[in-house]
């Protein structure tokens, strides 16, 4: 019985991650769209909400790697494993919490990993950490990705202005809003390939612990999937409409051919990395292919300070969410093994999660985005 | 714990991620950027009468379309595909 409430606990904070991953992520993935103009923002918001559902069955190896590939189920049994995994959210959504007040670009996604990896090694130990995985699946990938996404927009937006240098400006702005198009929608599905299967990954592991679910899974149960892309899709839906309000306070300045440029590669460079089980910040990928498009025209044009921002936020997010599900662990121990403790940090984290939304709305300096995946 | 010589780290993988990348990232918009030089120009040659290039410029915005909406169908195809 016991098992079962904490399940409970786990997939609710779990599919909550999912819909405020969606709500943040918004931003990044119609703002280039709607600030070219290529889309109207009710129609963008929507599209992607859809594309981010439908992204979300198209491959699983990315939840198989969070599930399987950064701790080993078969330490994480049980009421205390199922209480590990709640505890890596929580330590997720506290440090999200806190970047968003105070405006760092964080990444949810290494967030959710690093909370996951502090209080496995708070419970169990290290000998629960594929040490090897993290480092292959994790930390190369997350280095790698937004260079790579950064290069390919800046080499295609050369490619493009050396084929259309010498048309007539207003055929050449038509064709590329036409274009963003497809790119967003390319990129909706990719941020629904990867995001929305950390998720289904973490659930996974839950229900392994629960002893619903062998540990040697290859894809979760459908309910998983089917729910994770939901969230994900209503956040998506939802954070939408507040950017639409906010949307003329923060405009991208690019022409329709960088943010096509843009949008294609973080879409290419997502999914390719999806299709080999690679979870990624898709924040700090579509945040390297914008620089790159920006970088290749004008190198004043980048806002360079948003890189050292995203710098900032790589080596802090891992250590910090991971102190973050430590600390969360240990204070659900307070309590006992049983289902107080998740059910007292969960009321905890809500009245503060309340707190913050009410003095951001109050003092009227929301943030769009402000915690990312 | 070798990084660079012991498969640790999948390289292969990796390596296959940035060249897809590449390839599709900068050679799907630039078939793109053609169908819309294309396009620019074969309004520009109906208006100046000149049929043959108006025609042929109008394949060429036509077929890259066509190229860029094949190769992103067969990039979901791909993806979809369990190995």
């Amino acid at each position: 019985m016991a098992s079962d409430v904490i399940l409970v606990i786990v997939v609710a904070t779990a599919l909550a991650f999912d819909f405020t991953n969606g709500f943040h992520d918004t931003a990044n993935v119609v703002a280039t769209a709607i600030s070219t103009r290529a889309v109207p923002p009710r129609i963008a918001v929507l599209f992607a909400s859809i594309l981010n559902f439908a992204g979300a069955f198209i491959s699983l190896k990315v939840a198989a790697t969070v599930g399987k590939g950064i701790v080993d189920p078969a330490h994480i049994v049980g009421t205390s494993g199922m209480t590990i995994v709640f505890a890596g959210l929580i330590g997720a959504i506290a440090w999200n919490l806190a970047t968003w007040w105070f405006g760092l670009p964080s990444s949810s996604s290494h967030a959710l990993i690093g909370g996951l990896v502090g209080s496995t090694v708070a419970a169990v130990g290290t000998k629960a950490i594929d040490g090897n995985g993290l480092l292959a699946k994790i930390i190369v990938p997350a280095l790698i990705a937004p260079v790579l996404c950064f290069v390919v927009a800046g080499i295609a937006i050369i490619v493009i202005y050396a084929i259309v240098g010498r048309v007539r400006p207003g055929p050449v702005t038509r064709g590329f809003k036409l274009g963003q198009l497809g790119t967003a929608g390319l990129l909706s599905l990719s941020h629904g390939t990867n995001d929305a299967q950390k998720t289904m990954g973490i659930l996974a592991l839950a229900l392994v612990a629960h002893g619903s679910l062998g540990a040697d899974f290859t894809e979760p149960p459908t309910w998983v999937i089917v729910s994770a892309a939901s969230a994900i899709a209503l956040g998506t839906y939802t954070g939408g409409w507040r950017i639409i309000k906010t949307m003329g306070t923060r405009i991208i300045k690019m022409d329709a051919a960088q943010g096509f440029a843009s949008q294609g590669a973080g879409a290419v460079v997502i999914l390719a990395a999806s299709h080999f089980g690679y979870p990624l910040s898709t924040t700090h990928v579509i945040n390297g292919g914008i620089m790159g498009a920006g970088a290749a025209k004008r190198l004043s044009a980048v806002r360079w300070g948003v890189a050292g921002n995203i710098i900032v936020a790589w080596i802090l997010t891992l250590p910090a969410s991971a102190a973050g599900g430590a600390a969360v662990y240990g204070i659900t121990r307070i309590f006992g093994k049983g289902v107080a403790g998740p059910i007292v940090v969960s009321v905890l984290i809500l009245i503060a999660a309340v707190l913050l939304f009410a003095r951001r709305a109050r003092t009227g300096t929301a943030a769009i985005g402000g915690a990312p995946a | 714990m070798r990084i660079l010589a012991d498969p640790v780290v999948d390289w292969s993988a990796l390596g296959k991620v940035v060249l897809y990348s590449l390839i599709a990232g900068v050679g799907v918009p630039a078939v793109y950027a053609c169908a819309v030089l294309g396009a620019g120009r074969s309004s520009d040659a109906a208006r100046a009468h000149r049929n043959g290039a108006a025609t042929f410029y109008a394949l060429l915005a036509l077929i890259g379309t066509a190229a860029c909406i094949g190769a992103i169908v067969y990039g979901i195809v791909l993806l979809t595909q369990k190995s």
